[in-house]
């Protein structure tokens, strides 16, 4: 327990390094933010009987969030798994006597939740607190809707990095297995960005589409979580928004296990 | 003059054939270049769906705006590759001091430091909405034929300028900054959308500061013959891709500052 532990500080000590790509990725965040809900505002303002499923003010929080979080989705490999696998240093990783899942998925946790964690903090005090300070209380960050949903949701985003963190594990054992990082991190971005909510909230995709786009594992990373925060009705409650989560994360665990240790048996190594 | 022109010809040339060699990864890259972008364009596509329209605005015109905006990025992105990475494999390591040893330009070199074909797969896939969306429009100009390039040109003078700024800032912050990209992917971004949609800052900024409308918003009002409901002029849209290169020389004089007060770095 103590090695994974380990794993998991190393890693987010190294997160925690670059103050200044913090500040540069909170200006990005901020940006992005600003004209996605100036576009929203305008959208909304000009077909006031669309019944959408999220309001105006639903959905810039919506998008708060998610820009908060950016980090926390499944964007690639592991860094250092993917230079490992270039390099042929994955040797040392197999020579270790550890779980290599546990080892990797601690180091990958700590990955996103270094990362995403003091950006999240940062831009929610921001585009929350400050903004309603600064008089920008319509396009600022709503508090939760309740206790209940802010404890629910606060559950719901551990699951989200947990299950972030496996899907980080499928791209790592992809990695090894391709022995380049660039494949697996050329299907990560698309599918987080486009699946996760973080291009446009899920709700808002064709209604045809709701039901597939909730039950497929990307969706638990920060759509739920967000949807049980503000308050959003999820088909059969927030018990099976939780109940989705800890499905994928078994299956990806369970499967991922496994297809590890094939790639493994048989994993070539290259480099010096 | 015309033996830059040869020379870079060259580098091109053996730039294209260096990517070539791996066809397998320039196919993968390009392809999926070619569906993340197109994704983004169904993330748009379904807010019409549930609203209708984009402010106001009929999917026709906000195709077109999109699809001008990511042809312009995906030239300057293929001829400016060595100004994006210039920061960390130029001014980092100190390599820089060999191209000013060079009796050439070092902005032509730079430009010959990689002919990048990867986004040709964001070219296409802009182009195709582009093509999607003046075939939706009702009233498409004649002047459209000409716009186009003219647009074009200006926005890829535009995204270049961005990307020569962002190298030139390298001299002060020795390492490349992301948070240029808010100019280069978060210009896309802003570009997609209908001018009006947005705030008054916002506009000010888009128009004058980095005039992203003026090569996309603009000559599209021509092209679909709309009039702009802020009260701007139609003949602008006509001369305002110019605003692209005046923009671009503006940064080639920053770059010249930049170069002229380097001092090395590196190793």
């Amino acid at each position: 327990m103590r090695a994974y532990l380990s794993a998991f500080v190393l890693q987010g000590r190294i997160g925690l390094r670059y103050r200044i790509a913090v500040a540069a990725g909170l200006v990005a965040q901020l940006w992005f933010g600003a004209i996605t809900l100036m576009a929203y505002a305008s959208v909304y303002h000009h077909a006031p009987d669309a019944h959408a499923p999220l309001t105006l003010r639903q959905a810039m929080t919506y998008t708060w969030l998610q820009q908060s979080l950016f980090r926390l989705l499944p964007i690639g490999c592991l860094p250092s798994v993917g230079d490992a696998a270039r390099t042929g240093a994955i040797v040392y990783d197999l020579l270790r006597p550890v779980d290599m899942w546990a080892w990797w998925l601690s180091s990958s946790l700590a990955w996103l939740v270094g990362a995403a964690v003091p950006r999240a903090i940062l831009l929610a005090a921001i585009a929350g607190p400050l903004a309603a300070l600064l008089g920008l209380e319509a396009w600022s960050l709503a508090p939760p809707v309740s206790m209940t949903a802010a404890i629910l949701a606060l559950v719901s985003f551990g699951l989200g990095a947990l299950i972030s963190a496996t899907i980080v594990m499928w791209w790592n054992v992809l990695t090894a297995r391709t022995l380049s990082p660039l494949g697996a991190n050329a299907i990560a971005v698309p599918l987080s960005v486009l699946l996760s909510g973080m291009l446009l909230p899920l709700p808002l995709y064709p209604p045809w589409a709701q039901t597939l786009l909730l039950l497929q594992p990307f969706a638990g990373i920060t759509d739920i979580p967000i949807r049980l925060y503000l308050g959003v009705a999820i088909p059969g409650g927030a018990g099976t928004a939780i109940v989705i989560q800890i499905v994928w994360l078994a299956v990806l665990t369970l499967f991922g296990r496994a297809w590890m240790r094939r790639t493994v048996d048989r994993l070539e190594v290259q480099g010096a | 003059m015309l033996d830059g022109l040869v020379l870079y010809r060259r580098m091109a040339a053996a730039s294209i054939a260096a990517q070539l060699r791996y066809p397998g990864t320039f196919v993968l890259q390009a392809a999926g270049n070619f569906v993340t972008t197109l994704l983004s364009f169904f993330g748009l596509w379904s807010l019409f769906h549930r609203f209708g329209s984009l402010g106001g605005w009929d999917i026709g015109m906000v195709a077109v705006l999109y699809g001008l905006v990511n042809v312009a990025f995906s030239v300057a992105e293929t001829l400016g590759r060595g100004f994006e990475i210039f920061g960390g494999e130029f001014v980092k390591t100190g390599n820089f001091d060999r191209l000013l040893l060079r009796p050439r330009s070092t902005l032509l070199l730079l430009l010959g430091h990689e002919l990048r074909l990867r986004p040709v797969g964001r070219f296409l896939q802009g182009a195709f909405v582009l093509a999607a969306g003046l075939h939706l429009s009702p009233h498409v100009g004649w002047a459209t034929v000409w716009l186009i390039p003219w647009a074009v040109a200006g926005g890829a003078a535009l995204f270049l300028g961005i990307l020569i700024g962002q190298a030139a800032l390298c001299f002060l912050t020795i390492e490349g900054l992301e948070v240029v990209n808010i100019l280069t992917y978060g210009g896309v971004e802003a570009g997609q959308y209908p001018l009006p949609m947005f705030g008054r800052w916002l506009r000010r900024f888009l128009t004058w500061a980095v005039p992203i409308a003026g090569i996309c918003y603009y000559p599209t009002l021509v092209m679909v013959r709309h009039a702009d409901p802020l009260g701007m002029p139609m003949w602008f849209g006509a001369v305002s891709p110019a605003l692209g290169f005046v923009f671009l020389g503006v940064m080639v004089w920053a770059w010249g500052r930049g170069v002229a007060g380097y001092v090395s770095s590196g190793s």
